[in-house]
């Protein structure tokens, strides 16, 4: 459905994208993530068709957007960073006008612009002005053009940017309600939200990919060997000592407000494991908790972007 | 063609949905009634003098033709104001995305703002008849003067107009867009006045007051409408149109 190869883009002297490659696959919601001026709007500007890449292709439905971009354009729904809304028009007439762009022609503009607003919940505020509704408004009209024309491929840049809670929830349920349909690209800097809602995440960074997969696989690969936590009765400080001096052991740290130890094993090393669990014992700190941490999407981000 | 057409009726329906059109129309007839006020005023005083002075009376042909260069001047400030938010004021707004994103060409796009805005003044135009009609139910002047005087009127606003989005296709500023604009525009009209000035006579001198649209725009006022002017001006807009295109595609890749 979607296949970027190689794509590199440079502003002057700054590289936003260096050699990014990644497919995705019908019917997959992909995560894109990663930190403000990682890349993320660069690459879904280039995959829409807004810039030109400096080098590589980016495919949507086999059609390439620089050599066919109508062919493509008309399989796709963007939803930019900042909402393409013409406020001084009414929501049903920018629906339909954005409709009419897309090539939809005759009772199937009203068809799907009644559909859209019904879908998103704003059937109610169709015939007021854009520009007098709130941000959480805006923000649905803008996905209604989006998926006016049914595209197979939607690109969300930060849907739920500025919306609250309810409207969070809102919008996620209605991409996920998409999906079976539609192959779905959302970038976010909420970890969480991506977490929750993708199938598969790419994590940018400078410009660089430097990971891919299912939340599960990303976070046992940044894992290898797993997290654990430890908690002691007495004297932690002197145990960390102990701990590094062990082979195996990635890292350790104390967590002042928990009292709680944190290591990381270098693959699962359950002889390590054995010893840590011996060394507490012996030396007499009172084991009270030793536990396999799981760690969240945000952990293992920070991990691999620090 | 159907994209252009879509993308032209938007645009045309957000200057009468906005206060932007009603401002336009309301200035632009505000400056023709106050000049042309003026110029019957002065016509019927030179009328009443011109027996006592024995010197010839002013014709309707002069006052008509007084109108239109009148027209030809307000147009400095009007064109600019419609064209200056063809694209930048998208542009600012992000709304161009949309656009960007859809399954158009650059050319359609332009050609979509090309027609909103030529409308838009053709419209204009159109309220502007009320002034010529006063002299056509006093008085007996040339109605087909009138008429090649309308068309070239026309065909140098398609010019400025092709020229505004040029401009506009290249910042986001409004307010940029419109001086540039105005400047070209008036630096177009006083070309064959300046011509013998920075050119220093000879062929130089010739090409300018052939890029001059006063020169073109003049035959078009005595009544003539020939292939050298009508050309002139369907050029000057295919050319600039095209850089607009160009200018398009060209900010893809920056």
């Amino acid at each position: 459905m979607i296949e970027v190869t190689g794509l590199s883009k440079s502003f002057g002297t700054l590289q936003a994208l260096d050699d990014v490659t990644f497919t995705v696959e019908k019917g997959q919601i992909v995560g894109f993530l990663g930190a403000n001026g990682a890349g993320k709007t660069t690459t879904m500007d280039i995959l829409c068709g807004c810039i030109g890449a400096d080098q590589g292709t980016a495919k949507i439905c086999g059609y390439d957007i620089n050599e066919q971009p109508l062919e493509a354009k008309k399989r796709l729904g963007y939803l930019p960073d900042e909402p393409p809304l013409h406020l001084e028009m009414k929501v049903r007439a920018y629906i339909e006008y954005a409709a009419k762009l897309r090539g939809l022609k005759g009772t199937k503009i009203q068809e799907r612009t009644n559909y859209v607003l019904g879908k998103l919940e704003i059937a109610d505020v169709s015939h007021r002005i854009i520009g007098n509704l709130s941000k959480g408004y805006r923000q649905r009209v803008a996905l209604a053009q989006a998926i006016v024309h049914d595209p197979e491929v939607l690109v969300l840049d930060e849907p739920t940017e500025g919306l609250d809670p309810t409207q969070i929830a809102h919008i996620r349920d209605l991409i996920r309600s998409l999906a079976p349909e539609h192959t779905i690209i959302l970038s976010s800097h909420i970890l969480t939200e991506v977490q929750n809602t993708c199938d598969h995440i790419v994590i940018i960074h400078k410009g660089k990919l430097i990971r891919q997969g299912s939340y599960e696989e990303i976070v046992k690969e940044a894992e290898s060997g797993g997290v654990y936590r430890l908690k002691v009765a007495k004297n932690e400080q002197a145990l960390i000592g102990a701990i590094s001096g062990f082979k195996g052991i990635k890292y350790s740290n104390f967590n002042q407000e928990d009292g709680e130890i944190e290591f990381g094993l270098e693959a699962n090393d359950f002889d390590t494991l054995d010893l840590i669990g011996s060394k507490v014992i012996e030396g007499g700190y009172g084991l009270r908790e030793l536990t396999l941490k799981t760690r969240s999407l945000e952990d293992v981000f920070f991990q691999i972007t620090k | 063609m159907g994209a252009a057409l879509i993308i032209a009726r938007r645009d045309l329906m957000s200057f009468f949905t906005s206060i932007k059109g009603a401002s336009i129309f309301f200035f632009f007839l505000i400056f023709m009634g106050v000049f042309f006020q003026n110029f019957v005023a002065t016509f019927a005083e030179l009328t009443a003098q011109a027996p006592q002075h024995g010197g010839e009376a002013p014709t309707l042909e002069q006052l008509t033709r007084a109108i239109f260069y009148n027209l030809h001047f307000i147009l400095i400030l009007i064109v600019p104001a419609v064209t200056m938010s063809a694209f930048s004021e998208e542009k600012r707004n992000h709304a161009f995305r949309l656009l960007q994103t859809s399954p158009v060409t650059s050319l359609q796009i332009v050609l979509g703002k090309f027609l909103a805005s030529t409308s838009l003044l053709g419209f204009v135009l159109l309220a502007s008849t009320v002034y010529p009609m006063f002299t056509v139910l006093y008085g007996n002047p040339d109605v087909g003067v009138i008429l090649s005087s309308y068309l070239g009127i026309f065909l140098l606003m398609c010019g400025q107009v092709a020229f505004g989005i040029w401009i506009s296709s290249m910042t986001s500023n409004q307010f940029i867009a419109f001086l540039f604009t105005m400047f070209g525009i008036f630096m177009l009209m006083i070309l064959n006045w300046l011509a013998p000035h920075i050119t220093g006579g000879g062929t130089l001198e010739n090409v300018a007051k052939y890029v001059a649209s006063t020169e073109h725009l003049d035959s078009f006022f005595k009544g003539l409408i020939t292939v050298k002017s009508t050309m002139y001006f369907l050029c000057f807009s295919a050319m600039f149109l095209f850089f607009t295109n160009v200018a398009l595609d060209s900010q893809r890749w920056r």
